[in-house]
C-alpha cells in the first residue's frame, strides 16, 4: 500500500502557514511566509465565517462520514463554484468523471480550494463531497481529514491517488522558503578556513547570493527587504546570508566589505561577481535587466 | 562635544558634498540626509552620530562608460573616511552628464 503522509502540511494549499518562520534546519518543512506573487491563492477571508453561518445550501454542513455525504458536481465556471460550495473551512473529497475518489483535502475555504483544483485539473475535478468543520482549528480539520481518509482506505484498501506521497497534482508545492546560510559553525568554533575563502567559495558556487541584514523571512532593514522582494518576484533560486548573525556569521561584515570592496549592505552576488547593493539591483529590476543576468 | 551644528564642525552632509564635488568633479550633486528614516534600525544603534543614511544624486563625467558597480565604487571610495566613521548607507543615483541630459 502506498504510504500516506498524515502531516496537515500536505493537505491543502490554502491551509499552508503564511507566518511561520522556517525552522533553520528543516528546510523540507516548507512553511513559507512570502508566497511568490505568481503562486498566491485568492485571498481567503476567515472573518466571513466567524459569524452565524447561513445554513440553506443543499450540501452537508456538519461533517458526516464520507459515504453519507452527498456528491455535488463542480460547476464548470469558476464564478459559480462559490454559489454551490461553502466558503468555509472543512474537509472535501474530489471525484473524477467516473466518480472515482481522487483526493481528500482540507481547506480554510472549500469553495476557493475546489475552484483552484477545477482550474488546474478540470478532468479530475468533476464532483466533490464537502464537510464543513464548525471549529476551524487546524486539529479539528486534520481530524476530519483523517476520518475521511481512514474511511476511504478501509472501504477500498487504497489511498486516493492525489494523497499518495509525492503526488503533486493537488497540492501545489509551496516555494521552498530556504533557510539562511551560515558561514561558520558558531563564533566560538575556530575556523580552519579563513572567512574570505568561505565567502569566495559560497559566491562562486551559488548562482545568486544576497548578503542581507536579518533573515530572508524577516529582513531587518528596508534595503534588504527590497532585495529579497525583488529576488522573490524574479523567481530566481537564491541564497541568503544574514550579516547580522553574530553567532554563525561572526566577523562577516568586515570581511565581506573587504572581499567585495563594497562598504555597505545588502550585497548581491551573481555568478561570483558583485552586482551591487539595493540601488543597483532595483535599477536593474526596473529596467528589466535582471532576467538576462540570472540566465547567464 | 555636542557642538554638532556649530560652524566649526562641518556636518557630514557638507563633508560628503565637498568630497564628492572634488573627487568626482560632480556637475550636479544633491544630498539628502534621510537618517531619520532609519533611526532605531538594528545596526545604527551602535553609532552615536545621527547622520548615517543619505540619498545622493550625482552627475559626474567620470561615470561615463562605467558600470553601475564602478560608479558606486567611485562614490564609496571618495567617502571611505566617512564610511569608516559612522556613515552607514548611501542610496546612490549616479549618472553621466549625457544620461542626465537625456532624462530631461
Amino acid at each position: 500500500m502506498a504510504t500516506i503522509n498524515l502531516s496537515p502540511l500536505r493537505t491543502s494549499p490554502s491551509l499552508c502557514s503564511r507566518s511561520s518562520r522556517s525552522p533553520q534546519n528543516a528546510p523540507k518543512l516548507s512553511l513559507y511566509s512570502h508566497p511568490r506573487p505568481s503562486l498566491t491563492f485568492p485571498s481567503i477571508s476567515l472573518k466571513s465565517n466567524s459569524t452565524a453561518k447561513p445554513r440553506a445550501l443543499t450540501i452537508t454542513f456538519a461533517h458526516k462520514n464520507l459515504s453519507e455525504t452527498e456528491l455535488v458536481s463542480v460547476p464548470p465556471e469558476a464564478e459559480d463554484v462559490a454559489g454551490k460550495l461553502p466558503s468555509y473551512a472543512g474537509v472535501y473529497a474530489v471525484y473524477d468523471q467516473n466518480e472515482e475518489l481522487q483526493f481528500i483535502g482540507i481547506s480554510r475555504d472549500i469553495a476557493a480550494s475546489v475552484t483552484l483544483h477545477r482550474k488546474s485539473v478540470p478532468e479530475l475535478c468533476c464532483s466533490v463531497k464537502v464537510g464543513v468543520v464548525d471549529d476551524p482549528e487546524r486539529t479539528a480539520l486534520t481530524q476530519a481529514w483523517k476520518s475521511w481518509m481512514e474511511e476511504h482506505i478501509k472501504a477500498t484498501g487504497k489511498v486516493p491517488p492525489g494523497n499518495e506521497t509525492g503526488n503533486t497534482t493537488w497540492v501545489r508545492q509551496p516555494p521552498k522558503k530556504k533557510a539562511d546560510l551560515r558561514l561558520t559553525p558558531g563564533r566560538h568554533v575556530e575556523l580552519t578556513v579563513p572567512m574570505e575563502e568561505l565567502i569566495d567559495k559560497l559566491v562562486k558556487e551559488s548562482k545568486v547570493v544576497a548578503f542581507i541584514k536579518g533573515s530572508r523571512s524577516a529582513p531587518l532593514c528596508g534595503f534588504s527587504q527590497k532585495v529579497v522582494g525583488i529576488l522573490e518576484s524574479e523567481g530566481v533560486n537564491y541564497e541568503t546570508v544574514d550579516v547580522l548573525d553574530e553567532e554563525y556569521n561572526y566577523g562577516l561584515r568586515e570581511t565581506l566589505k573587504k572581499y567585495s570592496n563594497w562598504p555597505t549592505f545588502p550585497q548581491i552576488f551573481v555568478n561570483g561577481e558583485l552586482v551591487g547593493g539595493c540601488d543597483i539591483l532595483t535599477s536593474m529590476y526596473e529596467k528589466g535587466e535582471l532576467a538576462s543576468l540570472f540566465k547567464k | 562635544m555636542g557642538s554638532r551644528g556649530a560652524t566649526v564642525v562641518l556636518s557630514r552632509a557638507s563633508r560628503i558634498k565637498a568630497k564628492l564635488q572634488s573627487a568626482l568633479e560632480a556637475t550636479a550633486l544633491e544630498i539628502d540626509d534621510v537618517s531619520y528614516q532609519h533611526s532605531g534600525h538594528a545596526a545604527v544603534r551602535e553609532t552615536s552620530e545621527g547622520e548615517t543614511h543619505f540619498n545622493v544624486k550625482i552627475v559626474s563625467p567620470k561615470f561615463e562608460g562605467q558600470s553601475l558597480v564602478k560608479r558606486h565604487r567611485l562614490v564609496y571610495d571618495a567617502l571611505a573616511d566617512e564610511l569608516q566613521s559612522g556613515l552607514h548607507a548611501l542610496s546612490i543615483v549616479a549618472k553621466s552628464p549625457q544620461e542626465a541630459a537625456a532624462k530631461k
